[in-house]
């Protein structure tokens, strides 16, 4: 298999740099997101939210509230049903029907004429609680006597997870090394810089329809129709452009959407809702909190033998996807080495705090900061250089791992070598720290619905001879479109600008998981290419029948044997004519092989996986614990690169919001109140904060991506964060195991302060 | 609240609206010029998002009342581009790969107007400084760098 | 409500006089929509009298309207209160120092105010007018009521401007501070220093970190301790333990813990004194 180890040109300009034509709708101000979006006669819904972290709703008075003028409707829990929904388990309702569970938990809800309007109408409505006692750390809210949150989940233990691969035991037993320490994150907020806003209509005809942006509409609507009861077909998303969603809006808000639904549905008028930026730190589903307690053992030639866990993870109020992100924090880490032994112990607990969802890796970029600070910690034990036990120790093509992955393509190896070299890991400049760390990350994962493995799309011969693509998988920023058209492009020999990418729309999309699980590419892109390829057989067929003579298709030209030629609008047009009014369309699917694995999860979870490897080069103020990190060097193997230009833009992106969980970003509570609801507070990095970032691609083949190409959005993030932690470390001679590393933990590691 | 007259410049064209001064001028230009490519990513001048010129300095329009632009001239992203052409900034953003969701993009090339009024020639840090206001969450910021500074290659050609 | 641009001085009076006390004065008013509105605004943002900065008999003159932008980019500041132009420079964004002022900075009485910490530090004195155009002149740090409170009442009185004594040769000032991240940020700690130096030995010295108390305030006792005191290392390790130990400091779930931010203010404090120092010193080579 050939390996391609190149910096990137920045300068060249190939055939791999498309980016999809609406990105000239977003430099001229005309994209339309969804608070540019209105309809006639549109209202605007605000909701009334609980200032207590726990307590028992005794009464609403909603007083004379739908009195007031400019109000009309307003909505409570009491008049709802109780039929509780969620993603993993249902364990919410739209709107509070006896308990608040945290400080921002939906209570009662008010459609306006204005915002203002329905502001003050809230505002004005009386709420008389009970307090309960509340819980915020989850440790103690495992504790039997501790405050229980939801009746079905005893000690409030939202889900759990044993495992055991080998035998640990026997494994340390036998470690000629062992270190081990305990790693905790805060909550972190994906932090896109659209607040998530709806626009809900409902009429008879129409049925309802919820004009948002979301990473997958066709699960969102299938929740919709399922907690208000409407039929599946009479629930529609339509998609305006989205401000950016990084996993953190796989489901969009979906008590907003509700809210919102209902309101349309009681007052017979469309109703906007948007969250205000403070709404968003409040309820727009973070990243679990984790405090990770790691044991590693090595043989004195630095083989690993094993590795046990003890995880809690923080769920807040609510579940949604936080079990799911709690295994794969837990384990697929244990995937980027060697470990022959694991011990695992995770556990999820509800918390009275904002309720969690997910942010991007899915919660591998907090296993890599644990498992790569420990690793080091090991190196230095050893005595062996912290690069050297990374490569004798990780995985390579061909392995199945130790939860039974299967590496069909792995350049992990020459991705440490390259990060290292770039970085000078062999020719250190004094005064400065070096990191290294690696991961891996599925790409196109199999298991959120073992039955819904794959995609569909549709690619439609316009009577112009432009192709029309419809997928359900979505673009936010990341550049899916100009994937999509590359890949078809180089299906049907066509020009990229003569194809059109669809795919925000539930009425005319195939039905589709989203774009989650690092799956767009992979798995969406596959069923663009078969859909193509399909197409592509459709128009030669036509081409032959019209000219009575096999025809081959070339630069979008169709040539017979006898040299006759007829161009796409013709063949298009022919058909046409033919069925009187259909259109030619290329149907295509990609099914993956059925992901098998046991009952203790050991098994391949995803058509393929993607690896990269990043250092780090910082600088350590000693006097202050001030840092300044000076380079990333992002070296990956997401297979060969389809689109370079969004390629670059996704490591530069990711490698920042990889920076900023390691040294800025974290939810700080106040008793259950997030005390830094605000983008002054809660800090992301800005122009002024980044490092010079230097992406590698090892363009290695990958045999089931489309044209070689693997997942490349969520991994970016996830080696930064070790990567980082260790440069530190390395600079300060101490290290700081609590997330984000700030000067003060670097000052307080260094002058032996208790941390607070 | 009490509606006055307020005339100002917006775009090059004199303007004239009967509005609430206590209003944000990001609220007056979406809601009552229509004028919807300004964004609104917190309303508390801690993002950029609602960047906008305001006698050519770039101002967060969300932190200004409306009663202020009186007799001031506005510019908003929608002024940019002339007869359906984008202008050499916005033409940079997309050749340099700048753009991912786009939600703090109009800010961001307003931001770089302002910088390139004032300095038609700035180095990295002065670019990097000029859009120190401006919060970008997909990029990393290092593709918008590189547009300003493209920008400013072709001003100066 | 009612919201009126004044063109001068004059009018901004004038119209402060007819008008009832719940008028109040706003320049940039960036900070404005996290209050509550009054009943009417008197907009000094654009008047052209407030926007000066002149060197008049020794000392440097700067309108309470100057914008942060400007008084950053200022040649005369930046050559004669080195460390007001620093402060300015490194305020939220350029967006915030666009339209913020000097005299808001001040008016607004954040405790940690970058360029209002510089202003006392230069030994600035404000000069107000009232509405009968009566004059006063007030050393900035008495300017503080309370935390986030200004001892002036914006609905009677006008800010003018900033009066500050021209940093001559053996002078120098400078401004550090110290945040999370590198904009967009509110310091945890900052300091500014004004030093005189005279045949190596320090002979004045204005000394101000902040946040300590509800208005910047001067760190009397370590500047004490430093009077005298030669410009060298020692020295300022000295200040580095004196003004930590003397900085009475809370701490913050926000920003930082007291403990930290104490130790902040002795680095910080330390740091600038070098930087002015070596400016003092280096004014005197040159002159």
């Amino acid at each position: 298999m050939p390996i391609i180890t190149e910096n990137i040109t920045r300068e060249k300009k190939t055939e791999t740099d498309f980016q999809s034509p609406e990105v000239w709708t977003k430099v001229t101000g005309k994209a339309v997101y969804g608070n540019d979006f209105k309809l006639p006669g549109m209202l605007y819904g605000k909701i009334l939210r609980s200032p207590h972290p726990h307590a028992r709703i005794k009464k609403i008075n909603l007083g004379s509230v739908e009195a007031m003028p400019g109000v009309y409707a307003s909505l409570t829990g009491a008049e709802l049903p109780e039929r509780p929904y969620g993603i993993v388990f249902d364990d919410e309702l739209p709107l509070a029907a006896e308990l608040v569970r945290y400080i921002g938990d939906e209570v009662a809800a008010v459609a306006a004429v204005d915002n203002e309007t329905a502001s003050k109408a809230v505002e004005a409505i009386n709420v008389d609680y009970e307090m309960l006692p509340a819980v915020f750390s989850p440790r103690e809210a495992l504790k039997p006597d501790a405050p229980q949150l939801h009746e079905k989940f005893k000690d409030n233990l939202a889900w759990e997870r044993n495992l055991l691969r080998g035998d640990s035991d026997k494994a340390f037993r036998e470690a000629d090394v062992i270190v081990e320490n305990t790693f905790t994150i805060p909550s972190v907020h994906s932090t896109y810089l659209e607040p998530t806003v709806c626009v809900a209509a409902d009429d008879p005809y129409n049925g309802l329809i919820i004009h948002t942006a979301v990473q997958s509409p066709d699960a969102v609507r299938v929740i919709i129709a399922k907690a208000l009861e409407l039929p599946l077909s009479k629930v529609r998303i339509v998609g305006p452009v989205m401000g950016g969603g990084f996993g953190g809006r796989v489901y969009g808000n979906l008590k907003l959407y509700m809210i919102a639904s209902l309101l349309a549905i009681k007052t017979g008028r469309p109703v906007k809702m948007q969250l205000t930026r403070e709404e968003e730190f409040l309820v727009g589903r973070p990243m679990i909190a984790a405090e990770m307690h790691l044991k590693m053992g090595f043989k004195n030639d630095g083989t690993i033998l094993a590795r046990e866990a003890d995880i809690v993870t923080d769920n807040g109020a609510y579940s949604a996807q936080a079990p799911w992100v709690s295994k794969t924090l837990s384990e697929r880490n244990d995937s980027v080495y060697h470990i022959p032994n694991i011990k695992t112990r995770v556990r999820l607990a509800y918390t009275n705090k904002v309720p969690t969802g997910q942010y991007r890796a899915y919660g591998n970029q907090a296993a890599n900061f644990a498992t790569e600070s420990l690793l080091d910690m090991g190196a230095v034990k050893l005595g062996i250089d912290p690069l050297k036990l990374r490569l004798k120790n990780c995985v390579k093509t061909g392995d199945t791992t130790v939860h039974g992955l299967k590496i069909k393509s792995c350049a992990l190896a020459e991705c440490l070598k390259a990060a290292a070299e770039e970085i000078g890991w062999y020719d250190r400049k004094k005064g400065y720290g070096y990191g290294i760390s690696a991961a891996i990350h599925a790409s196109g994962s199999l298991v959120f619905d073992k039955n819904f493995r794959g995609a569909a799309a549709l690619a439609r011969l316009e009577l112009d001879g432009r192709i029309s693509i419809f997928s359900g998988e979505q673009d936010y920023g990341q550049g899916a479109h100009a994937t999509f058209t590359l890949i078809a492009s180089r299906v049907l020999g066509i020009s990229p600008e003569m194809i059109t990418v669809y795919s925000r729309d539930t009425l005319s999309s195939p039905h589709s998981i989203g774009a989650l699980g690092n799956r767009q590419t992979t798995i969406g892109g596959k069923a663009v290419q078969m859909a193509a390829k399909r197409l592509r057989e459709l128009i030669v067929l036509t081409a032959a029948d019209m000219l009575e003579d096999p025809v081959v298709m070339e630069k979008g030209t169709l040539r017979s044997a006898s040299d006759r030629i007829v161009e796409l609008p013709l063949v298009a047009y022919h058909y046409h004519s033919l069925t009187c009014g259909l259109s030619l369309i290329g149907e295509g699917r990609y099914v993956p092989e059925p992901s098998e694995y046991d009952e203790t999860g050991y098994g391949n979870i995803a058509v393929t996986y993607s690896f990269a490897a990043h250092g780090a080069v910082v600088e350590v103020d000693k006097t202050t614990g001030a840092i300044t990190v000076h380079k990333i060097v992002a070296a990956h193997d997401s297979g060969k690169i389809i689109n370079q230009i969004s390629a670059i833009g996704q490591v530069f992106g990711g490698t920042t919001q990889g920076l900023g969980m390691s040294c800025y970003e974290g939810y700080l509570f106040n008793k259950g109140e997030v005390a830094n609801a605000s983008l002054a507070d809660y800090r992301i990095p800005t122009s002024l904060d980044v490092p010079d970032i230097t992406p590698i691609f090892i363009e290695n083949e990958d045999p089931e991506g489309p044209y070689g190409a693997k997942g490349l959005g969520e991994i970016v993030q996830i080696p930064v964060l070790g990567a980082v932690a260790n440069a530190v470390a390395d600079a300060a001679g101490v290290r700081v195991t609590d997330l984000p590393i700030t000067a003060e933990k670097v000052y307080q590691a260094l002058s032996g302060w208790e941390c607070e | 609240m009490k509606k006055e007259i307020i005339k100002f410049i917006l775009n090059g064209e004199q303007v004239e609206v009967y509005v609430d001064p206590a209003k944000s001028l990001l609220h007056l230009l979406r809601n009552d010029f229509g004028l919807t490519g300004s964004k609104e990513g917190c309303g508390q001048g801690e993002c950029g998002a609602c960047t906008v010129l305001l006698d050519d300095l770039a101002v967060n329009s969300c932190l200004i009342p409306a009663g202020k632009v009186s007799g001031c001239s506005v510019v908003t992203i929608e002024a940019l581009s002339r007869d359906g052409k984008p202008d050499f900034v916005q033409e940079s953003f997309v050749e340099k790969g700048a753009v991912q969701c786009g939600f703090c993009s109009p800010g961001m090339i307003m931001s770089a107007h302002a910088l390139l009024k004032q300095n038609p020639r700035p180095d990295a840090m002065e670019v990097r400084t000029a859009i120190s206001g401006n919060l970008c969450r997909c990029t990393g910021y290092k593709q918008i760098e590189e547009a300003i500074l493209l920008s400013a290659e072709k001003l100066n050609k | 409500m009612s919201y009126l641009k004044a063109e001068s001085i004059g009018q901004a009076l004038t119209l402060l006089k007819e008008s009832a006390p719940e008028s109040r004065l706003i320049a940039g008013g960036t900070d404005l929509f996290l209050q509550e509105f009054p009943e009417r605004l008197i907009d000094i943002g654009s008047i052209e009298e407030l926007k000066w900065i002149e060197e008049k008999e020794g000392f440097l003159e700067v309108g309470a309207g100057v914008t942060h932008t400007i008084a950053g980019g200022s040649d005369l500041i930046s050559d004669k209160a080195t460390a007001l132009a620093e402060a300015c420079l490194q305020v939220g964004s350029p967006q915030v120092r666009n339209i913020g002022t000097l005299g808001g900075n001040v008016m607004n009485a954040a405790p940690a105010a970058d360029a209002a910490v510089a202003l006392v530090a230069l030994g600035a004195v404000a000069v107000l007018m009232d509405k009968d155009k009566n004059i006063r002149r007030v050393n900035v740090d008495q300017l503080y009521a309370g935390y986030n409170c200004s001892a002036v009442d914006c609905s009677s009185e006008l800010l003018l401007k900033f009066m500050i004594e021209s940093c001559k040769s053996g002078e120098g000032s400078a401004f550090v501070r110290f945040a999370a991240r590198r904009a967009l940020a509110l310091p945890m700690v900052n300091a500014a220093v004004r030093v005189k130096i005279k045949n190596g030995i320090i002979s004045e010295i204005y000394l101000v970190a902040a946040p300590v108390k509800p208005a910047p305030t001067r760190l009397l006792k370590t500047e004490e301790l430093l009077l005298g005191k030669s410009a060298c290392e020692e020295t300022w390790l000295k200040a580095e333990k004196s003004a930590a130990g003397e900085a009475e400091v809370r701490g913050s779930l926000l920003r930082c813990s007291a403990d930290y931010r104490k130790h902040l203010v002795g680095i910080l404090v330390s740091r600038a004194i070098q930087v002015a120092a070596l400016r003092a010193i280096g004014g005197k080579e040159e002159g």
